[in-house]
């Protein structure tokens, strides 16, 4: 008999021990699901720590000499660096519009002149023009007399997220003289303990997602691989049988062995079904004020990868059960 | 057929066969009788690779067991058929499944499968029960589908481990007689039993005696047919 054969005749001969079957489906699902939801909290953490933690800030300082044209040039390019998240850009103008706004909140404004003084006040401060609309005086806080000798440089700040699976030392400080090489630049300064802060979370990402992978990898090796071999125990009779008939080993495993794969698909597959159901339930109860954290599914090779590991041990654990 | 030298056999710390010695040729029919625990089911799995002997030589059906390894186990077993006490046949599967795997494993043609399970059946008075399930059948019908299961085969060697335990006189008799007629054909038939009234129906058949793991008749008994002859022209 082919192969194929037998292997269609194990998947057709799983309806003979349904309450087996099917109490191995849901434990295969459930650890599935188990160890589904581990990499779904593991991937979401992961998000969530690189969009907040992993990212660089440069300031970067041109000469205030620099030629507007070249360097607005260069602040275009600078947007389609790779892993460039942000580029706030300030012109000397906008540096100095900042710089008066910042002041103007730094310097407590004049108190509250008395009520009936108001009208009085109005007359006085404000120019009336003709059609009747009243142009603000010019504040104490303004400015704008220093336009025209504007001392302020061009200035960027560059936000980028640290490509994951760099060490991210070495990345900053080659990105650190990528800016500092850009002509006209005279100084780039970034925030050395952000960069230590950074990295420290990277590390432990990495340091924390191993052994949580490994961790899940054993979880479902043991359990599928034992209900699969318990669930090999209904039908050892009639492995014990094909033995005595004189059944050669892959013509008693192929069956047995397509039933676990079956098992194993199924079962992963109906737990990422129901990890999307919770994935969306859990999105519903968490993407709200003040948390605003959007749980992500499982990228996809994640999710292929559970599917093939756990289709992959079931296999082999009735593969491997069959043996005498 | 079977050549059993000086055989031991340890189980579990017991002395299960000892220095047992049997030869059997083609196409005859023994029994092996002795008192519970003597050590018949034991020979049996020794004959049909369930058991490995510890000391000794051992060939049957031209395998040496000795140096049977679980990769050749398939080859004695296409050989060699085996009927149990308790029949060992599949609960969930019909009789006809039940015969037929017996040509499955082997690749024997669905054509030819299909024809020789029929004649088989019919051989056996199981045509109304053909597509019955094994679980919903009488204890002598399922004894019936494993001998049904052994000879569909037509193997070199049968060996039957009290096949009548479980059933009325009439029907062991009935079944008595179908190991009979299949031996007439040609096969070897060795038949563990200690009902001494299913020896009297087959008084032509030899009889082996096993006593605490050894043989315990005089040797001359426990020879075959021509080594017998020599032994007694030797005396
Ligand atoms: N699996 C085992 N482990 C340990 N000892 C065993 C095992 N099987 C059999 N024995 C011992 O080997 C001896 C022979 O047993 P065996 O089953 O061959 O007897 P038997 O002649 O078939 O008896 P019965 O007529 O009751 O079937 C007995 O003493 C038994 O206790
Ligand atoms: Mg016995």
């Amino acid at each position: 008999m082919s192969t194929g054969k037998l292997m269609a005749r194990g998947v057709a001969d799983m309806r003979r021990f349904p309450l087996p079957q099917l109490c191995t489906l849901v434990t295969v699902c459930m650890v599935a699901l188990l160890a589904g939801t581990g990499l779904l909290i593991l991937h979401n953490v992961q998000q969530e720590v690189l969009k907040t933690q992993a990212q660089a800030r440069f300031q970067v300082y041109w000469s205030a000499s620099s030629n507007m044209t070249d360097v607005e040039t260069q602040w275009a390019d600078l947007k389609r660096v790779p892993g460039v998240a942000e580029v706030s850009t300030f012109t000397p103008r906008a540096a100095m519009a900042e710089l008066v706004r910042g002041l103007a909140n730094a310097i407590p404004a004049a108190p509250a002149p008395a009520e009936n003084a108001t009208a009085a006040n109005a007359t006085a401060d404000n120019a009336t023009i003709a059609d009747g609309t009243t142009v603000p005086a010019p504040s104490p806080n303004d400015l704008s007399w220093l336009e025209g000798e504007n001392f302020l440089p061009p200035t960027a700040l560059v936000s980028f997220d640290i490509p994951p699976g760099e060490a991210p030392e070495p990345w900053m400080g080659r990105m650190y003289a990528r800016l500092h090489n850009l002509p006209g630049v005279e100084k780039v300064t970034y925030n050395a303990a952000q960069l230590s802060l950074a990295t420290g979370w990277i590390a432990l990402i990495q340091q924390a997602a191993w052994p949580a992978l490994i961790f899940f990898a054993l979880v479902v090796a043991l359990v599928v691989g034992n209900t699969l071999k318990l669930m090999m125990l209904a039908r050892r009779d009639e492995m014990e049988i094909l033995s005595l008939v004189g059944a050669k080993p892959w013509f008693i495993r192929a069956p047995l062995f397509a039933n676990g794969v079956v098992q194993g698909f199924v079962g992963s597959v109906l737990s990422l079904v129901c990890l999307k159901f919770l994935q969306t339930w859990l999105r519903s109860l968490l993407d709200v004020p003040p948390l605003f954290l959007k749980v992500e599914f499982l990228p996809a090779w994640q999710s292929f990868s559970l599917v093939f590991a756990t289709t992959c041990v079931a296999g082999l654990a009735a593969f491997i059960a069959a043996r005498k | 057929m079977v050549h059993l030298d000086h055989v031991t056999c340890i189980l579990g710390g017991t002395q299960a066969l000892n220095d047992v010695s049997l030869h059997v040729d083609r196409g005859e029919f023994v029994f092996l009788t002795g008192p519970s625990g003597a050590g018949k089911t034991t020979l049996l799995r020794v004959l049909y690779g369930d058991l490995k002997p510890k000391g000794g030589s051992a060939v049957v059906a031209g395998v040496d067991l000795m140096r049977l390894r679980s990769s050749g186990l398939p080859e004695l077993r296409r050989k060699v058929a085996v009927v149990f006490q308790d029949f060992k046949v599949l609960p969930e599967r019909t009789v006809f499944e039940n015969i037929s795997i017996a040509l499955e494993v082997r690749g024997v043609p669905s054509a030819s499968i299909d024809r020789r399970v029929r004649a088989v059946i019919r051989a056996l008075d199981l045509e109304e029960r053909s597509y019955a399930l094994c679980r919903e059948l009488s204890g002598g019908e399922q004894q019936r589908v494993a001998i049904a299961r052994s000879m569909v085969v037509n193997p070199e060697l049968i060996l039957a481990d009290e096949p009548t335990g479980n059933l009325d006189a009439d029907l062991s008799r009935h079944l008595i007689d179908l190991f009979k007629q299949f031996n007439t054909y040609g096969t070897t038939i060795i038949m563990a039993t200690h009902n001494r009234e299913v020896l009297s129906w087959a008084p032509e058949a030899r009889q082996v005696h096993l006593v605490r793991g050894q043989i315990s008749l005089p040797t001359a008994e426990i020879l075959s047919g021509a080594e017998c002859v020599a032994a007694r022209r030797g005396a």
